[in-house]
């Protein structure tokens, strides 16, 4: 049998997803057999191709993250997204209470470790989006893992669901949003 | 009550005449998720978690508020109802900033465990993320409103339970916010700092500064105990982690004696001074240095073994086992017959008051605190509740708001319950027993006669008034509302107690007397287990044994203090003239600095022990903790003491 293809991203977060991915102990090498990691930041792979499922790490909050889980679903057949700032904006959304200029002249001009700073503006810097999005509000999401990070557990219970032909819901007893 | 018949999800269920459908289900166990109900306050369908179906109802109806009925045919777990269910906490999560993962409630949140059960993982509204301020203001309390779902919880249990009516929602719709008073800072408002509203606000909307981020209820043990320290004696539950207490709570805010105040609640978290952690006596130098339970003793017994006149002296704080041993101790021991309570003169006052009145008056005669939930008039002299007995605060404030109790209060000084007063009598100082004898007066002008003192007649209301720079009209105002009482009760405290006059309490049993068919009097004493000493005979001493010290003829004092620290300056300055003070207490204090051995003592979340309420009801603490050090139980240090100057006497 043809392993599954699988895309992952990581965007605006701490890549904690990530690690409980691969924190999910002997599954791993059950997975391994299963499935086939392209792009991610796991294989490096940096170009996008076909997969079957997209996953999705991180919220959703400049122009460069948008484009990046744009392509990703027109690369996918099924997106999951994984962890609180995927599924509902996280730690990073913490931001959306506050004004955006004020955002950036916090972070780069008023923080007491610098000195004359100035908030980069370079075509090789992307633009921060006026929010941070959870990603379903960008794109069309078919499942969802939370959990800050997730629990391993139940990262196993969405991909084993998956392989399995079905979308998951992860059940009440392994929710968790911290 | 008559019972009734419903159709829950197919199944007969019974209920009594009065109750809602929630009552029903949950009387049958029938699950039904809610979030602003709370069991003893008054429902009020806010939060729409507990919508059902009724049949021949156009829409879904809250369970919490509507009336069951015989042969209602109801519907919980339609696919519609959950399919609503689920929408409504959307709309939760949505409406203001919830981000649990740093959010001081997650694991213990309601909120988020509905979420859980409604596998809510992700929400189909866009986010509002509102601008929400934190209210930092209060010593103990945050009031985050990113985490408010407005569900009323905390405003009805303030204003039903507490009394307080600190807060209540200000503005409409959207802009909904909870607020303390006219919008003032929680820290600035009327709250009494009872910690009500935390307990049941369902979210991380409220919370306290001392246990935030300190343990889950999920890692806690629990241990259920008493609060000993001002002799309301509060139930309480300690959640315990990692041998601290994370947090204190009531067993049931709605029971008597449930509600907990500031004291209880949130001071026992803090450390108020440093601990006594080892035994200490002066050394060459005269420095207090830390020394071995032996050499403390041996030290006790060589300088007051063979000295004449030693006196002892023991907070109302300690348990009534610690204080047992130490009137042992003083009476076998040192041999000594000047024994007394910090309080002394406050049992004295008191007592002697209560047999001017009455030959057969004793404590056995006060009244009981719920008594004051039944009041129909409250008389509150020079007595600060709120202050002092918080609870006791709350139930005069309960009974005001709810039973329209008519509330007189004497006292020169300004009552935080002013606004809930009817007659605010503020007699000029030092002038509380002319006010007493003139409203007295005024209740006889009414006509009720029969019970009044004969020499009360020649009291002059108009000629009193000018003497107590008061507006005759209060006076009289005070006389006709109470002349109309039938079980009225009478509050008193400190202000009355400094004055030392028995004759002032004597007045206040008689017009006691006059409000009520038996006299109904609380005395507020001024330690936990202040009654617990005085029926133990421990201030039984004629006079003051504190004003013995400052006479310079007691050559050393034992003092027995527990975690007293009230008037720690005042007993250090009259130990002045006294050679050698042993000092047995949980904390270093300007008493302890003067001592010349001091001894470590438990505290009373470390120990078990037994408190008399301040209307005499038996009350036991459970340890919580264990204590750091090897530090002895009271108890055993005072026989030890006991062992040891037996020891060089033979
Ligand atoms: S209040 Fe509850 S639901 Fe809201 S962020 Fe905190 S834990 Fe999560
Ligand atoms: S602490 Fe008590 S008095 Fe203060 S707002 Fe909360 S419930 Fe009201
Ligand atoms: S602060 Fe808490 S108890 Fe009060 S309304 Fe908000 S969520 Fe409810």
């Amino acid at each position: 049998m043809a392993k599954v293809k699988i895309a992952t991203v990581w965007l605006e977060s701490c890549s904690g997803c990530h690690m409980s991915l691969l924190d999910v102990d002997l599954f791993i090498v059950e997975l391994a057999k299963l499935v086939e990691f392209r792009r991610s930041p796991i294989t490096d792979i940096k170009d996008f191709d076909d997969v079957v499922v997209g996953i999705v790490e991180g919220s959703v909050g400049n122009e460069e993250e948008k484009e990046v889980v744009e392509q990703l679903r027109h690369h996918s057949q099924i997106i999951m997204a994984l962890g609180d700032c995927a599924c509902f904006g996280g730690v990073c959304a913490m931001r959306n209470t506050l004004d955006k200029a004020d955002v950036l002249k916090r972070a780069y001009i008023d923080t007491p470790s610098t000195y004359k700073g100035k908030i980069p503006r370079s075509p090789g810097v992307p633009e921060l989006l006026d929010k941070v999005y959870p990603v379903n509000q960008i794109i069309k999401v078919d499942c969802y893992v939370p959990g800050c990070p997730p629990e391993p557990e139940a990262i196993k219970y969405g991909l084993t669901e998956l392989l399995a032909g079905r979308i998951p819901v992860v059940p009440s007893n392994m929710m968790r949003f911290d | 009550m008559s019972e009734i018949t419903l159709t829950i999800n197919g199944q007969q269920c019974k209920g009594k005449q009065g109750d809602t459908i929630l009552d029903v289900c949950q009387a049958n166990g029938i699950d039904v998720p809610t979030l602003c109900h709370y069991k003893g306050l008054v429902d009020i369908a806010a939060c729409r978690m507990c919508l059902v179906e009724v049949e021949k109802e156009r829409k879904p109806v809250p369970s919490c508020t509507y009336p069951a009925r015989d042969g209602l045919v109801v519907t919980t777990n339609s696919e519609k109802i959950e399919k609503y269910r689920r929408m409504i906490l959307e709309l939760l999560f949505t409406e203001r900033n919830h981000l649990c993962a740093y959010c001081v409630a997650s694991g213990d949140c309601e909120l988020q465990k509905l979420a859980y059960k409604y596998q809510m993982d992700n929400t189909r509204y866009e986010y509002s993320w509102p601008d929400k301020t934190t209210d930092t203001s209060h010593p103990y309390i945050v009031l985050d409103h990113n985490r408010c779902i407005l569900c009323a919880r905390c405003i009805r249990v303030c204003d039903e339970i507490t009394g307080a009516h600190a807060l209540d929602f200000s503005k409409r719709g959207w802009k909904t916010n909870v607020s303390a008073d006219i919008n003032q800072p929680l820290g600035e408002s009327s709250c009494i700092s009872c910690g009500a509203c935390f307990q049941v606000c369902p979210t991380g909307a409220i919370f306290s500064k001392a246990s935030a981020y300190k343990g889950r209820t999920s890692e806690c043990t629990t241990v259920f105990s008493s609060c000993p320290i001002c002799g309301v004696g509060c139930d309480i539950k300690g959640l315990v982690k990692d041998n601290h207490v994370v947090k204190i709570e009531s067993p049931d805010l709605t029971k008597p004696r449930g509600l907990l105040c500031q004291m209880g609640r949130f001071e026992t978290l803090y450390t108020p001074a440093e601990r006594v952690r080892t035994p200490m006596k002066r050394n060459s130098k005269g420095q207090l240095t830390a020394c071995t339970y032996e050499e403390a003793f041996e030290d006790i017994a060589k300088n007051l073994g063979s000295n004449g006149s030693v006196a002892g002296l023991a907070s109302g704080k300690a348990s009534s086992e610690s204080l047992k041993a130490f009137a042992e101790l003083m009476d076998k021991g040192f041999g000594s017959k000047m024994v007394d309570t910090l309080d002394g003169d406050d049992f004295r006052t008191v007592t002697m008051g209560m047999t001017k009145f009455d030959a057969k008056a004793g404590f056995a005669t006060e009244a009981k605190l719920e008594d004051i939930l039944t009041a129909d008039s409250i008389v509150v002299i020079g007595a600060n509740p709120i202050k002092t007995h918080p609870v006791i605060g709350s139930y005069i404030l309960r009974a005001a708001a709810k039973n329209k109790a008519n509330l007189v209060v004497v006292d020169p000084l300004r009552n935080p319950f002013t606004f809930r007063t009817s007659v605010w009598v503020r007699p000029a100082e030092g002038k509380k027993a002319l006010a007493i004898k003139a409203i007295i007066r005024a209740i006889m002008e009414q006509g009720k006669t029969a019970k009044a003192p004969a020499n009360f007649a020649e009291i002059d209301i108009k000629k009193a008034a000018k003497d107590l720079e008061v507006d005759s009209h209060d006076l009289f105002q005070a006389g006709e509302i109470l002349a109309g009482s039938k079980n009225g009760i009478i509050i008193y405290g400190e202000g009355v107690l400094q004055y030392k006059d028995a004759d002032m309490v004597a007045l206040i049993l008689n017009l006691a007397a006059l409000i009520n068919t038996q006299p109904r009097v609380i005395s507020l004493k001024r330690y936990g287990n202040s009654r617990g000493a005085w029926d133990l005979g421990i201030s039984n001493a004629k006079s003051s044994v504190i004003d013995e010290l400052a006479k310079g003829k007691v050559k050393g004092v034992y003092l027995l203090l527990a975690d007293d620290l009230a008037e720690s300056q005042s007993l250090a300055d009259s130990l002045k003239r006294v050679e050698f003070v042993v000092a047995q207490a949980s904390y270093l204090s300007p008493v302890t600095a003067k001592a010349s051995v001091v001894l470590p003592s438990l505290l009373w979340t470390e120990s078990k022990g037994s408190y008399t309420t301040l209307d005499g009801i038996q009350k036991s603490t459970v340890p919580m903790v264990k204590p750091g050090n090897d530090i002895k139980p009271d108890v055993d240090t005072l026989k030890e003491v006991a062992r040891h100057l037996k020891k060089i006497r033979a």
